[in-house]
């Protein structure tokens, strides 16, 4: 490691200078992509000021994106006028039953299309891709007319067993499940495991960044669904918050514009804050996985 | 190859993976075995998926309105979806939507995928989860918002515009705007969804690949050529036709947004779907062209899926 | 794989048979005298407070018939009462508004009500007759008004003071003259600061607006179940619309109802073709406002209406429907029918209610002066959505610089299609 004085000099401003060189890249990078971030966030940034603005300026030209007159009327107006605690529950019941019956039914169904080789399993993938295909409208009214007659409208069966699995979900795991390599479940079933502790602790703890994708996804779409909640059920005490929101509406279809913002946010607050957390775990994640 | 008798658990077993036998099964045990695994899911979709979809095959022989009398008419419904131009008009309005939609938000989440999986960039979780935010606001909702900012007489952006003496005209409204502005809307509200998929997607890469491609000198193009696409086509594979198919379905955003218009520059097929369907109560004609819907997608996937194929023989 | 499919469709197939078995909704005869009926209807917020309320007199008040509301917005019902219906799951009486129920009736999703109207205590309702028409579809009647009002003008008086407007128009030409005045770009910009006028050009207010201006020249859309767009009537009015727009700036182009109402309540147009509820978004934008007649054209002084009607379905036996009649001579009895105009602020359904009943309430007297000048919106024509769609597109793209006569001459013939089907 002996150099002449100089030439251990620039050996050292040589890498101060690449660390340098390195935290300005990192900078820029960082500084592109929060202009970015706050460019996309612009309408998501005037929910939430709106949801705090009072009618009037809500209304008021020229118009306003973070408030002049700050209010908590609209929020309050959710918790007076909504039975908003049952109908929190309700949507928690709703996404959270479809959520969990969708990713262990549709990871089982996942597993066997893409591990298990078995005759027409091309077929019924097919067939399952397939049904992704035709619009829900076409499908709603005979889901409906089958639901009417198992006597399960305005019930969490009605509302949950329709989706418990999905295509989507299906489709997705098994591309995920292709995409880990086989070495590790061979060399268990060497070990004489059955498929389903093959399945069940050597699969699954590798896939869960896609399970934890999938839950998102199938807890989010079903959280916002208005559709579905409002066909499904009869009585306002089964609503969700969606359908429940709809009923601020005022005469003529006037639209409350800052109440509704204001309900939205706490919808959606939930959500943001359970993929925060989430999303940190995919981090994690791979650093457990036994690939090389 | 096909051995008909599987080694004894608790016979003798040399250390895998040399000289171990690898059971092979017989294509019907397979089957026996993925029963299982299938049922709990296949009995859901059989009853509220291939069930419904029967039913919507057989409304769309008859010109039922969803209660009442129903007739059969045969194939007047597709006969009808043919010869009307003002029906084929949506299914190339659809495709001029998909078309502009995929490339857009899929190009957009991947980018966006790479970056923030980019150990270098500080705050990473923060921003993912502020980019996925629109994902997970409400679409109309959304569309509040989107008209706030692009109102041509109140809206924000205009207001601020104006200072610089730039006067966006109503796009929503514009024949020839308005369909890339909904697009706009939509690949904004979904993009998140893609890049969240990308995301897991290259999570699973092996580190050890990348290193041993920089060892080998590539450089940052050539290491998402050679390492960073071909680990993820299978995703890739599978968020394209899901972009697809979710694009030919288009609704939400064109009902919120556009209601169709202007002059039916932004009706889509679904939307004549829900109109015919829900507005006009003309059930049997919505189901046949559900039906036709299904048949172009199921065309376009398969079309796709053989592109893919061929791509990955190409890259092993 | 076949057998699995089999198997699961027999199951599927075996619980269809027996959830059919079972029967929903307690099957036990009705007993003698009392029937349960199940009513969806739009009424959000105040005026639904005032319609459960009268449901709930109607309730107490005998002992036969037993009515529970559900709320639902216009648009959900709208997108919810097909399912239900689809599934026997859907109400015994719902209202819709007024342009939707033709498409129902004639699909035979409700009821006709002929011996309803037939009835001596109807006929003393004195109903007005142009509600009524609302529900008549191919000479049968298929539902009961609960609602009718004319389109009017809302206007925002400070904006006139300082225009020096004092009477609000009576003439077309001087509604003209009062939106150019009321029109100012004090910065030449060719983008006025301020509107006269806030005249939508498609998916109008009730779909009405271009309606009434149409009937102010003598003009209408569908007569006797033909097309009567392109009349030279009808041409005249839209070109001097059009003209008004383009070259006077009065509007901007392009609105819709709802960005007309937003353009009214921001204070960016002084005047607004528009409905009832408008007083109550005025009022939350702090908008001192006025309501008057839509102004006189050269043939008429007339108005398209707004309409909620409320019908009958199929899924109600005969007790229910009695039933549901019953009700409806309650609601149309004189102090209901007072109270519901009061509390739904639109103007009483019957005509012999004098202003001076109506008087606590000003948007509703107001509006009740002039609801004799309210013609009803396509009534009978089951495939409205396409009528009107034609009729905007010609309006639209007049108001974007298309040539009136041939644009109304096109949708004429889309409307002769949309009525042929």
């Amino acid at each position: 490691m002996a150099t002449t004085a100089s030439a251990s000099r620039n050996f050292a401003t040589d890498r101060s200078k690449a660390r340098l060189g390195r935290n300005v890249e990192r900078w820029l990078l960082f500084a592109a992509v929060l202009a970015l971030t706050l460019v996309v966030l612009l309408p998501v940034l005037i929910i939430v000021f709106t949801a705090f603005k009072p009618a009037a300026e809500i209304n008021a030209y020229p118009p306003t994106l973070v408030p002049g007159q700050w209010t908590t009327a609209n929020f309050a107006r959710i918790f007076s006028d909504l039975p908003f605690a049952r109908l929190f529950l309700n949507s928690f019941l709703f996404a959270g039953g479809v959520t969990a019956f969708a990713l262990v039914f549709d990871s089982l169904a996942a597993y066997a299309l893409a591990r298990l080789d078995f005759r027409g399993s091309r077929a019924l993938l097919i067939v399952i891709v397939a049904s992704l295909m035709i619009p829900f409208q076409a499908t709603l009214i005979p889901i409906y007319q089958l639901v009417g007659n198992l006597g399960w409208v305005n019930t969490f069966a009605g509302l949950i067993a329709p989706r418990a699995a999905d295509a989507f979900g299906i489709f997705f795991l098994r591309q995920f499940f292709l995409s880990l390599p086989r070495d590790l479940d061979n060399a268990a079933r060497i070990d004489g495991a059955s498929e389903f502790r093959v399945f069940r602790s050597v699969v699954l703890p590798n896939a869960v960044p896609a399970l934890l994708t999938l839950g998102i996804f199938t807890f989010v779409n079903n959280w916002n669904d208005l559709l579905w909640p409002l066909i499904f059920t009869t009585t306002p005490d089964m609503g969700t918050i969606t359908s429940g929101l709809t009923l601020l509406t005022g005469p003529s279809g006037i639209i409350p514009y800052g109440t509704m913002m204001a309900g939205s946010l706490i919808a959606v607050a939930p959500l943001a804050l359970i993929y925060l957390l989430v999303q940190r775990r995919f981090i994690e994640s791979v650093a457990t996985t036994g690939l090389k | 190859m096909t051995s008909t008798v599987k080694p004894n658990a608790k016979a003798y077993r040399p250390p895998a993976p040399l000289g171990g036998r690898t059971p092979i099964r017989t294509a019907r045990q397979s089957a026996g075995i993925a029963i299982p695994f299938l049922l709990p899911a296949l009995i859901v979709l059989a009853a509220f998926v291939a069930w419904p979809m029967i039913s919507a095959l057989r409304l769309s022989f008859t010109d039922s309105s969803g209660f009442g009398a129903e007739q059969w008419i045969g194939f007047d419904n597709y006969i009808r979806i043919f010869t009307d131009p003002q029906i084929l008009g949506t299914l190339s309005t659809t495709a001029l939507y998909a078309v502009l939609f995929t490339p857009i938000a899929l190009i957009g989440a991947l980018a966006l995928a790479l970056l923030l999986n980019n150990a270098r960039l500080p705050g990473r979780g923060i921003f993912r989860t502020a980019l996925f935010l629109p994902f997970i606001v409400s679409l109309a909702v959304a569309a509040f918002a989107w008209s706030y900012l692009l109102d041509p007489q109140v809206g924000l952006l205009n207001y601020w515009l104006r200072t610089v003496g730039i006067h966006i005209g109503n796009v929503l409204q514009d024949p020839v705007l308005a369909m890339p502005t909904v697009v706009l809307v939509a690949v904004w509200k979904s993009f998140g969804f893609y890049m969240v998929i990308f995301i897991a997607g290259l999570q699973d890469i092996p580190v050890s690949l990348y290193e041993a491609a920089r060892i080998d000198g590539a450089g940052a193009w050539a290491r998402f050529r050679n390492v960073t696409l071909p680990q993820l086509s299978n995703t890739l594979a599978f968020v394209v036709i899901f972009a697809m198919i979710a694009a030919l379905q288009a609704f939400d955003q064109i009902y919120v947004l556009t209601g169709g218009g202007p002059y039916r520059t932004t009706q889509t097929v679904v939307m004549e779907i829900y109109q015919e369907g829900f507005k006009k109560l003309n059930l049997g004609l919505a189901s046949a062209l559900s039906y036709v819907l299904l048949l172009a997608t199921l065309i376009l996937s398969i079309v796709q899926f053989r592109f893919f194929g061929r791509r990955e023989k190409d890259l092993t | 794989m076949k057998k699995l499919i089999a198997a699961i469709a027999v199951v599927a197939g075996a619980t269809f048979a027996l959830a059919g078995c079972s029967g929903a909704g307690g099957g036990a005869a009705p007993s003698a005298a009392h029937v349960d009926l199940t009513f969806w209807h739009g009424y959000t917020e105040a005026d639904g407070k005032v319609l459960d309320q009268i449901v709930d007199d109607f309730n107490k008040s005998q002992s036969q018939v037993t009515i529970t509301t559900t709320t639902k917005t216009w648009a959900v019902i709208g997108d919810t009462l097909l399912p239900a219906l689809s599934a026997k799951q859907g109400p015994d009486i719902v209202a819709l508004p007024a342009e939707n129920l033709p498409v129902y009736a004639t699909k035979g999703a409700f009821v006709k009500l002929d011996d309803f109207y037939a009835a001596e205590t109807t006929k003393a309702a004195n109903l007005n007759p142009r509600a009524v028409d609302m529900v008549k579809v191919n000479g049968s009647y298929y539902g009961v008004p609960t609602g009718f009002v004319p389109l009017s003008v809302i206007y925002n008086k400070t904006l006139f003071a300082k225009a020096g407007i004092t009477s609000f128009p009576t003439t077309w030409d001087e509604w003209l003259a009062a939106a150019k005045k009321l029109t100012l770009d004090p910065t030449g910009s060719g983008t006025p600061e301020q509107y006269g006028l806030a005249l939508p050009d498609h998916a109008t207010v009730g779909n009405g607006v271009w309606a009434s201006l149409f009937y102010g020249n003598g003009g209408d859309i569908v007569t006797d179940n033909k097309s009567v767009v392109d009349s030279a009537a009808n041409a005249e009015t839209l070109k001097f619309w059009s003209d008004a727009v383009i070259k006077d700036h009065i509007s901007p182009t392009g609105l819709d109802g709802v960005a007309s109402d937003k353009l009214f309540s921001s204070g960016k147009a002084a005047m607004e073709v528009g409905g009832p509820w408008m007083a109550f978004v005025a009022t939350d934008a702090k908008i001192d406002y006025g309501v008057a007649a839509i102004p006189a054209g050269p043939k008429a002084q007339a108005a398209s209406a707004i309409g909620i009607s409320a019908a009958v379905t199929t899924q109600a036996d005969a007790a229910k429907q009695a039933g549901a009649e019953k009700f409806f001579d309650y609601l149309y009895s004189k102090d209901v029918a007072t109270k519901w105009s009061l509390g739904s602020g639109w103007p009483p359904l019957r005509t012999d209610i004098p202003a001076a009943d109506v008087a606590s309430n000003p948007v509703v007297s107001a509006l009740t002066a002039i609801a004799g000048t309210a013609r009803p919106l396509l009534p009978g024509v089951a495939n409205s959505v396409d009528v009107l769609a034609a009729v905007d597109e010609a309006t639209q793209k007049s108001l974007a610089g298309g040539d009136p006569v041939a644009l109304l001459s096109t949708s004429s013939g889309k409307v002769k299609s949309a009525l042929a089907k």
